[in-house]
C-alpha cells in the first residue's frame, strides 16, 4: 500500500515536468528514459519473472512499429487505431512461436528467440511491397488526435510524447505489479526456479509461458510503435535489430532482473550513462557503455535493486 | 479392493538400457507401498515412469481406473498424484511461503486462499515459524520438511516420496517417519522410495523390491527381511562378481 502512494506521488510529479521544463533535449530524455523502463518492463514479464531470456523482442518492437506504421501510410489509419492491430497481430505471432520454441530450454530457447528475429527482420527487408525494404518509412503526417471533435494534440511538441510515455511506463509498471501478485506471477517464478518442480507441482509449462510471453509481446508492440512514430522513421536493420533487444535485456539485468522496481532502475542508470557520455566522448561512448554494463554485472549480479537490498541488510544485521 | 494405482508391466528403455523391465504392482487406497533396492535398480525411473516425466516405453500405468501414460506431470498432478524427489528441489529465490502457495494453487486460482491452505501445511511439517525464510536458504532438513508440504498443499490423493529421508540425521528422520505415519491415519495413500530398512519396516504396508530394473520380490516387511533373495540383491549375488 505504501509504495503504491509513493509510486503514485512520483507519477503526479513526472507529470508536472512538462509545466516547469521547457528545454526539448530535457524533455527529450525523459521520453528516452519512459520508453526505456517501458520496455524493460515488458521484458521483464517473460525474462524477469519466467526466466525465459528472450534475446529476440525486437521482433514484437518492429511488428508493433511497423503495423502502426503500415497501417497509418497505406491506409491512412490513425496510430491509436493501429496500435491495437499491431498488438493483436504480435500476440497471434508471439503465441505461435511460443508455442514452437518453449520445447527449448536455456540457451537454446536464447538462440531461437534471436533465430524468430532475424527471420521476422529479414522478411521486413524483402515484402517490399509492404514495408519498403530497406528504404524504410517515414511517419509524415501524423494526424491530430480529436476526442469528440476538439484536438487534444497535433504532434507538434515534445509534450505530447512525454505524456504518451509516461503513460507506457506507468502501464507497463502496473503490468508487472499485478503479474507478480497474480497466479501466474507465481508460477512463472516457479518456471524460472525449477522447471521440472514446477511441472510436478501442477504447472502446465507450455501455456504458462506463453501466456507470460503474450502480454510480454504486446507491452512491447504497444511501446515500440510508441517509440517509432516518436522517431517518425523506421527500417527493418533498426527496428528488428538485436541492439533492441539487448537493451530490453540489459535494462532489466542491471535494474534487477525479476522484480518489478528494477526495470525502472535500470533504464534511469542505463539511459543517464549512455546520454552523458554521448555528450562527452562522442565516438568512443559505445566503447565505454559496453565497459560500464560489463563492471556494472561482474560486481553486481543481482543488479542495483539486488546490491542495495544486499547492503541494506548488512547494515541492518550489523546494528 | 480395487486399486488407485496400478503398474502393469511397465519397461522402460534408454538405448540398450533396461532402467525398468516387466515392473508390475499396485497400491490399494490408504496404504504405504515401500519402494526398495540397491542403487541402479531403477526406483526413480519407475517414479518417473508414473507421474508423466517419462512415458514407459511399455506398459501401463493406471491411476484411479484411468490409464495415464503419456499424460504430462502437470496433468497428472492435477489428477491427485504427487511426487517428492530425491535431490530436493526447493525455489530457491522464493520463501518457504511462495513455494507453499505454489503447490497449493494446485486447487484454487485466489492468491489468498492458496496461502491459507500452504500455512495450514507449514504447520502440519512445523515449518510455520519459517514462511519468510527463501528456500534456498534452508538446512536439508527443513527442505525436505518443505518438500512434504509443498505436494500436501496440491491436495493429492496419492504422493509418492522420492528417498525423503535421504542425508537427515536420525532425529529429522523420526520427524519424517512420524509425518507419514500420519499423513496415512489421514487416509493418504503413499509410494516410499527408502534406503533406510528400518524406517521402512516401520512406516509400509507392503514392499515392493526392485533389483537391475526388475520386480524381484513383494511382500509384508517381514517377509521381504527374510527373504534371502533380497539380502543377496543388497550384499551381491552367490556368483560373487560384485561383492
Amino acid at each position: 500500500m505504501k509504495t503504491l502512494v509513493v509510486c503514485a506521488a512520483a507519477a503526479v510529479v513526472l507529470a508536472l515536468i512538462p509545466i516547469w521544463v521547457e528545454s526539448p533535449y530535457a524533455l527529450h530524455i525523459f521520453i528516452l528514459l519512459f520508453i526505456a523502463i517501458a520496455l524493460g518492463e515488458s521484458w521483464n514479464v517473460i525474462g524477469g519473472f519466467a526466466g525465459q531470456y528472450s534475446v529476440g523482442h525486437s521482433a514484437w518492437y518492429g511488428l508493433g512499429a511497423y503495423t502502426a506504421f503500415v497501417l497509418l501510410q497505406r491506409k491512412g489509419i490513425a496510430p491509436w487505431f493501429g496500435v491495437w492491430a499491431a498488438v493483436a497481430l504480435s500476440v497471434i505471432i508471439a503465441l505461435v512461436v511460443g508455442w514452437i520454441t518453449f520445447r527449448l530450454r536455456g540457451p537454446y530457447f536464447v538462440l531461437a528467440s534471436i533465430a524468430v528475429a532475424e527471420i521476422i527482420r529479414l522478411l521486413a527487408l524483402n515484402t517490399k511491397d509492404l514495408t519498403n525494404g530497406a528504404e524504410g518509412i517515414l511517419a509524415s503526417d501524423l494526424p491530430p488526435l480529436k476526442l469528440g471533435g476538439t484536438v487534444i494534440t497535433d504532434w507538434n511538441s515534445k509534450t505530447p510524447y512525454f505524456y504518451m510515455g509516461l503513460a507506457m511506463a506507468v502501464f507497463t509498471i502496473a503490468v508487472n505489479y499485478v503479474v507478480k501478485r497474480s497466479k501466474l506471477g507465481y508460477y512463472l517464478q516457479a518456471i524460472r526456479e525449477d522447471q521440472d518442480a514446477a511441472h510436478s507441482l501442477g504447472i502446465p509449462l507450455t501455456m504458462v509461458k506463453n501466456a507470460a510471453l503474450g502480454i510480454s509481446a504486446a507491452c512491447t508492440a504497444l511501446v515500440g510503435s510508441f517509440a517509432a512514430f516518436y522517431v517518425g522513421f523506421i527500417e527493418p536493420n533498426q527496428v528488428f535489430g538485436i541492439d533492441v533487444s539487448i537493451q530490453m535485456v540489459l535494462t532489466a539485468i542491471i535494474g534487477g532482473i525479476g522484480t518489478v522496481a528494477g526495470p525502472v532502475l535500470g533504464a534511469v542508470v542505463l539511459v543517464l550513462i549512455s546520454e552523458a557520455l554521448r555528450a562527452s566522448i562522442a565516438q568512443a561512448h559505445l566503447l565505454v557503455y559496453g565497459i560500464l554494463v560489463i563492471v556494472v554485472i561482474l560486481v553486481m549480479p543481482d543488479g542495483f535493486l539486488g546490491f542495495i537490498a544486499h547492503r541494506l541488510r548488512r547494515k541492518a544485521a550489523a546494528r | 479392493m480395487t486399486a488407485l494405482l496400478e503398474v502393469r508391466n511397465v519397461s522402460r528403455f534408454f538405448g540398450g538400457v533396461k532402467a525398468n523391465q516387466d515392473v508390475s504392482f499396485s497400491v490399494e487406497p490408504g496404504i504405504v507401498l515401500g519402494l526398495i533396492g540397491p542403487n541402479g535398480a531403477g526406483k526413480t525411473t519407475l517414479f518417473n515412469c508414473i507421474t508423466g516425466f517419462y512415458p514407459p516405453s511399455r506398459g501401463e500405468v493406471i491411476f484411479d481406473g484411468q490409464r495415464i501414460n503419456g499424460f504430462s506431470p502437470d496433468k497428472v498432478c492435477k489428477l491427485g498424484m504427487a511426487r517428492t524427489w530425491q535431490k530436493v528441489r526447493p525455489l530457491a529465490k522464493l520463501t518457504v511461503l511462495e513455494n507453499t502457495v505454489v503447490g497449493a494453487l494446485c486447487r484454487t486460482n485466489s492468491v489468498a486462499e492458496a496461502e491459507k491452505i500452504a500455512l495450514e501445511q507449514l504447520r502440519v511439517v512445523g515449518l510455520e515459524k519459517r514462511t519468510e525464510v527463501l528456500a534456498g536458504g534452508l538446512p536439508i532438513g527443513e527442505r525436505k520438511k518443505l518438500e512434504l508440504a509443498r505436494v500436501m498443499a496440491t491436495k493429492p490423493r496419492m504422493i509418492l516420496l522420492d528417498e525423503v529421508m535421504g542425508g537427515l540425521n536420525a532425529r529429522e528422520s523420526e520427524e519424517i517417519i512420524r509425518l507419514i505415519l500420519d499423513v496415512k491415519k489421514h487416509g493418504l495413500t503413499q509410494v516410499v522410495i527408502e534406503h533406510d530398512m528400518k524406517a521402512i519396516v516401520r512406516t509400509c504396508d507392503r514392499i515392493v523390491v526392485l533389483n537391475s530394473g526388475e520386480k524381484l520380490a513383494e511382500g509384508s516387511p517381514q517377509q521381504i527381511v527374510n527373504d534371502p533373495r533380497v539380502m543377496a540383491a543388497y550384499l551381491g549375488d552367490s556368483g560373487g562378481a560384485k561383492a
